[in-house]
């Protein structure tokens, strides 16, 4: 549950499967016997956008649709920001291509990549709502599932070609094709994405598969331009192997300008980017140059940022923070260290508890159970204070959070009153509860192995109350087969967490309990549950959402099936004296603070706000010379953390 | 009239002089076997619980048997007493009653926790953690002297079932011959060109490898180490005249095989175990240092040498355990060197 991954998550959805297609690819090739004028024929010619019986958007552009935008909001990057300098980061390895789609192309590298590749609209990082990028306007369909956007006539590809409705619908024919190698894609964007259409050069409709609140369609179906004119005379068999090293025009604020293969990568700013003076866009993106170097090892690459080689350092791992961020350095002030605590979407970390079990089936069980772990004491210890606890089974989705629900907190007493009315209330020769010659035994599943020693602590503690706990370790990927196929007692687990709203039908409705490879690992089923949840999918009004969330959230935390481990709720990061950021370090929904991109990818657009004041570091440079110092800086911003 | 037979034969006793003589092979063994005593009633010295209580006159000892209720000793909880603090409290109040804890008063599952610092805590005399503490706050000494045992008798039974199954089939082998001797040739292949950490791994990663589930797996794949051996000494034997004079005279396979043959090769299996069981011991800790062996919590000096390569900045925890590790090998590998040579044939007989 580290940052890293996190980030690394939100980098694209679904690419996991990528390194899967390599093989794939090489079977279908046909060797190309005709030479020079055959290659003509070979590019492929993409078929229409096929749509399924049932699906399809109207042929022309409904005429009562409500166009909206969002110029309201507050901007939320600093206008004392100055432009240039070049950030100097680090990557553990060299990318195998720069390719952001089809085989190895979901590496260390593909975040730049992505990240430049823009969407129609991305979220305000602190309200949330919905802001413009590559369209201008947009509105929804009567169906409750397709969204039209009009583009901004200002978007240009980095050659200086406009983005055009036609970039749109390539996108789902060019996704859609054999010849990119990437099933998944394949898959999303005939599964998902079921039409897109072009009404005009600036207009696009776009319907997906299901009906979903308006706010969340552009999370689910919206998607970004593939530049037509650069793929479509590249889109052949050999596609994969001929863009593997070439530059993709990109939309964003940087562009790769210099590639020394298996050393560094530059990308540098456009000057002229278009969207330059855009009212979210402003003072952002900074940097003039971004190098990035290969430095094959952690703590290498903390070396070289402490020689000042690299400008910032993730320090989020609690080793980092508390024993390697100390010394001259940091006291005098030429290093500074940054503690942001964010409100976002958190991992849901749990142990979910099998009702399908005979002794978890008992609510009584699962209650003690929740009241004999003991996860402040593992906190305190071996995770050095900085964890917190996780209140909730999901949190992070602003108004969507349920803050009054309270923990069942480590508490012998009660834990004991439960198991006895459970009716264990014997205890065997070793002190675990037993009943009619059952022990109070139950086994969890895990697939982390530095996750044992914060297990061990709960299963020492949890012998007072008596009951015991045996730990299966498995790798990860048995582990949750092991738990997809429902075998476990007690699953001890986190589930990726993103989007606006929480969810709940894959996590507890009953038409996944009870079943093999469904999300609902409690087995969850409760009727009056599974309407509320249908509801709450339906529903578009976002007040009765919030109203149904936070009562779901109850009711999960009342059938006591999840009991809710840890959160990371916030990134720290070291940076040197020069760096600098806005008042109040980053937005509400910050994953990091000196990531130079974080536009596209991710939902909340949160990146680019930092920058690089030259002079300051000319001064800094000059200081640790002459051996003198500066008042240290450490900063600590708990404005977004959440109230206990 | 009986004849009084010697306690040992002739040649049983000149063996063990010779290996007598050779001092350090001697004094491992001696140290060894202290060793082995010492942790089979490890929960003597090293334990949690106390060696004695004496509670309003009455004694107990709670080392062995069932767990005591904090309740039975006056304290407001049902779960196992803790005997350290049962200590303090006695000491502060003057009742007279008194508890004798162990010289370690720790086991080996207990995180023995700080408010404010943070695992791993380094040697302390005044903790009582000598060799220190690991990341969640365990004892190391602890840890080191039940992972010993635990090893030890993992070897142990490894090193009994390996060779019981690896003797029989080599002597059938050599003694039978022919495609008996063919097809386990071939089985024998098989089973050696199986890797066998691969096989750990896979089933790591289905099931918990229990003691007795990695005990099957290292048997299934070890007793083959034997049957060469075996093999080729019972060929060798089964042509000399003692064994074909016990064939004139009549003697079932069985008979020959049991009472003459495998008394013959005697050196060989004698000269082979102590180094199966530094084998058994090492294979235990590797699997256990990659994460495929006894599932946590149970202590093991392959997580604890895991632990420590992770934690290199906490040297004590890395250090306790290659030191102890080093030490039993070394001084299994010299009992081993010193039965070979007490063992050795050319000492005694010489071929013309």
């Amino acid at each position: 549950m580290t940052r890293m991954a996190r980030v690394a998550r939100v980098a694209h959805k679904g690419a996991v499967l990528m390194g899967l297609l390599a093989l794939a690819g090489c079977e279908g090739e046909v060797a190309d016997v005709e030479a020079p004028a055959a290659l003509e024929e070979a590019v492929t010619v993409l078929p229409p956008i096929q749509v399924a019986e049932g699906d399809g958007l109207p042929d022309t552009l409904p005429a009562d649709l409500v166009w909206e935008t969002n110029d309201e909001d507050p901007a939320f990057a600093s206008p004392d920001a100055k432009r240039g300098g070049t950030l100097r980061s680090s990557m553990l390895s060299f990318p195998l291509t720069i390719r952001r789609i089809g085989p190895d192309s979901n590496g260390s590298f593909a975040g730049p990549l992505r990240y430049n590749q823009l969407s129609p609209v991305i979220f305000h990082p602190n309200t949330r709502r919905a802001i413009p990028v590559l369209a201008t306007h947009w509105a929804f369909g009567p169906d409750g599932r397709s969204i039209y956007y009009r583009l901004n006539p200002d978007a240009r590809w980095s050659d200086g070609t406009p983005v055009t409705a036609a970039d749109f619908t390539f996108a789902v024919r060019f996704m859609r094709s054999k010849e990119i190698v990437a099933p998944w894609y394949n898959n999303y964007y005939t599964e998902r994405i079921r039409d897109a259409k072009r009404y005009d050069d600036l207009t696009i409709g776009i319907q997906g598969a299901d009906p979903k609140p308006k706010g969340e369609m552009h999370y689910e179906y919206a998607f970004g331009p593939v530049p037509r004119h650069f793929h479509e005379p590249r889109l052949t068999q050999d596609w994969v192997q001929a863009t593997n090293w070439e530059i993709e025009p990109n939309t964003g604020p940087y562009q790769i300008s210099k590639i020394d293969k298996g050393k560094t990568i530059e990308m540098t700013r456009k000057a002229d980017w278009w969207a330059n003076d855009e009212r979210y866009m402003q003072y952002r993106f900074n940097p003039d140059k971004i190098r990035y170097r290969v430095i094959r090892d952690i703590n290498v690459a903390y070396q070289h940022f402490m020689n000042g080689e690299l400008d910032t350092f993730g320090l989020v791992l609690p080793l980092y923070w508390h024993e390697k961020a100390t010394g001259a350095e940091y006291d005098d002030g030429y290093i500074g260290k940054y503690w942001f605590y964010n409100d976002l979407p958190v991992p849901s970390a749990g142990m979910y508890l099998n009702t399908a079990d005979p002794l978890l089936s008992n609510a009584r069980v699962r209650f003690g159970l929740a009241h004999a772990m003991d996860f402040d004491r593992v906190i305190e210890t071996v995770l050095r204070g900085d964890y917190d606890r996780m209140p909730t089974f999901q949190l992070g989705f602003g108004e969507y959070d349920n803050r009054s629900i309270r923990v069942r907190e480590f508490d012998i007493d009660q834990a004991n009153a439960y198991f006895d009315e459970a009716g264990f209330a014997e205890r065997d020769g070793e002190g675990i509860r037993v009943k009619d010659g059952q022990r109070l035994s139950l086994r969890v599943t895990y697939g982390a192995p530095h996750h044992t020693e914060r297990l061990v602590i709960l299963q020492e503690e949890a012998r007072k109350a008596g009951v015991n706990l045996e730990l299966q370790l498995l790798d990860s990927s048995s582990a949750f087969k092991t738990m997809q196929e429902k075998k476990h007692q007690i699953a001890w687990m986190t589930w990726n967490s993103q989007g606006l709203s929480p969810r709940y039908w894959e996590h507890f409705h009953s038409v996944n309990a009870n079943k093999v490879q469904t999300n609902n690992l409690a087995n969850h089923a409760n009727p009056e549950m599974d309407e509320l949840i249908m509801t709450f999918r339906a529903s578009s009004d976002p007040d009765e959402r919030v109203r149904l969330a936070h009562r779901l959230e109850q009711m999960v935390h009342d059938s006591g099936v999840v009991i809710p481990t840890f959160q990371v709720p916030f990134t720290r990061e070291g940076a040197w004296r020069w760096m600098k950021l806005p008042e109040g370090l980053g937005t509400r929904t910050s994953g990091s603070l000196f990531n130079p991109h974080r536009l596209s990818a991710g939902i909340f657009s949160s990146g680019g706000l930092f920058w690089i004041d030259e002079e300051e570091k000319e001064r800094t440079l000059a200081a640790m010379d002459a051996g003198t110092a500066f008042e240290p800086i450490t900063v600590v911003n708990t404005d977004y953390r959440a109230a206990d | 009239m009986t004849v009084k037979r010697p306690m040992l034969n002739p040649l049983t006793r000149k063996q063990w002089q010779r290996f007598k003589s050779i001092r350090r092979g001697y004094w491992s063994a001696i140290a060894l076997g202290v060793a082995l005593l010492l942790s089979a009633g490890a929960e003597l010295l090293v334990h949690s619980r106390a060696l004695v209580v004496s509670y309003q006159g009455e004694w107990h000892f709670p080392t062995y048997g069932d767990y005591i209720p904090g309740t039975a000793f006056g304290l407001g909880y049902e779960y196992e007493t803790d005997y350290r603090e049962l200590k303090r409290n006695f000491a502060a109040s003057s009742a007279g009653d008194w508890v004798l804890m162990p010289p370690v008063p720790f086991d080996a599952f207990e995180n023995d926790l700080k408010s404010g610092v943070y695992p791993p805590y380094a040697p302390s005399l005044a903790d009582r953690h000598y060799l220190g503490t690991d990341s969640t706050g365990r004892d190391v000494v602890a840890r080191l002297i039940y992972g010993f045992r635990l090893a030890f008798a993992f070897a142990a039974i490894l090193l009994a079932c390996n060779f019981v199954i690896g003797i029989a089939v080599g002597c059938a082998m050599g003694f039978w011959g022919g495609a008996f001797d063919l097809l386990f040739q071939r089985v024998i292949e098989i089973l050696n060109n199986v890797p066998f950490l691969y096989v750990i791994m896979i089933v790591a990663s289905v099931v918990v490898p229990g003691f007795w589930t990695l005990m099957g797996v290292m048997v299934f794949f070890g007793w083959t180490a034997m049957t060469w051996y075996m093999r080729t000494s019972t060929y060798k034997e089964k042509s000399r005249e003692y064994v074909l004079a016990a064939r004139a005279l009549g003697a079932s396979s069985r008979r020959m095989v049991a009472s003459h043959i495998v008394p013959n090769t005697i050196s060989v299996i004698v000269t082979f175990i102590p180094f199966s069981i530094a084998s058994g011991i090492t294979a235990l800790t590797a699997i256990d240092y990659l994460g495929f062996g006894l599932p946590p919590p149970t202590p093991s000096w392959g997580e604890l040498l895991s632990q420590g390569t992770r934690h290199l900045e906490s040297p004590w925890i890395v250090g306790s355990v290659v030191v102890a590790m080093v030490l039993v090998l070394l001084m299994v590998t010299y009992v081993g060197e010193a039965v070979r040579e007490a063992f050795d044939p050319k000492q005694f007989t010489y071929y013309e």
